[in-house]
């Protein structure tokens, strides 16, 4: 999942308009960009399930970037950043979108996210599976793009008006968002990328 | 990491649109 996190953020910004949506769309992938450095260096990796198409198509050895702990603990230092870079609110806000990431890859991911950093214990892994379903997933998604691009027009709009400027601007980022998420969830459902 | 790249340049393009829309100011959002 790529697309329904970016989505995701851009509905938060319109709840949250006071805080910028660079930092939240930054924030929503906040833990697949740790994940990045950690991939390359072989300390977190990626196992292609037999017979599974090229959406969702793998299992994530992500121990510590997408551990629940390991989450948990990024996202309080992005919140920790943010709050002391703008507010406490939005510190907040920062940080429960980057935790959104990993109850979002709770729903689609194949029972591959550890509790513990490093699966410490060995303790059973979670994830519901939806990649399992394709279309399901990437129906999901496309609601969390479409939704996102609309709450964020609604509000973008009424700020424009309530400041009396022409809602262009509003528009242009609105449709920025939903073509832009539709466009990385067709690369991942045709597993041109991920 | 030409996606990686990708993202970050829809994050940088779509940030600077976003900040010329005149929303509330983040700094001190909580006074």
């Amino acid at each position: 999942m790529i697309a329904g996190h970016f989505g995701f953020a851009a509905a938060v910004k319109g709840r949250e308009p006071a805080t910028p949506l660079w930092a939240l769309m930054l924030a929503t992938v906040w833990l697949d960009l740790v994940f990045v450095p950690l991939f390359v260096t072989g300390i977190e990796t990626l196992q292609k399930v037999p017979g599974a198409g090229p959406y969702g198509g793998s299992v994530i050895h992500a121990d510590y970037t997408h551990s629940l702990v390991g989450a948990m603990l990024l996202s309080l230092f992005l919140a920790a950043a943010a709050a002391w870079a703008w507010s406490a609110r939005s510190g907040i806000v920062i940080g429960l979108v980057s935790f959104s990431h990993w109850l979002l890859d709770l729903v689609v991911h194949r029972s591959d996210l550890p509790l513990l950093p490093g699966n410490a214990g060995d303790l059973p892994k979670l994830g519901f599976g939806l990649w399992r379903i394709p279309i399901a997933s990437a129906a999901i998604e496309l609601v969390l793009v479409i939704t996102g691009a609309l709450l964020y027009w609604r509000a973008a709009a009424a700020a424009a008006r309530a400041a009396g400027s022409r809602a262009l601007l509003a528009i242009t980022s609105s449709l920025l968002i939903l073509v832009f998420g539709c466009f990385v969830l067709v690369l991942d459902v045709t597993g041109l990328v991920g | 990491m030409q996606f990686i790249v990708g993202v970050l340049l829809f994050v940088i393009v779509l940030g600077a649109l976003d900040s010329r829309l005149p929303w509330p100011p983040a700094k001190g959002a909580d006074n």
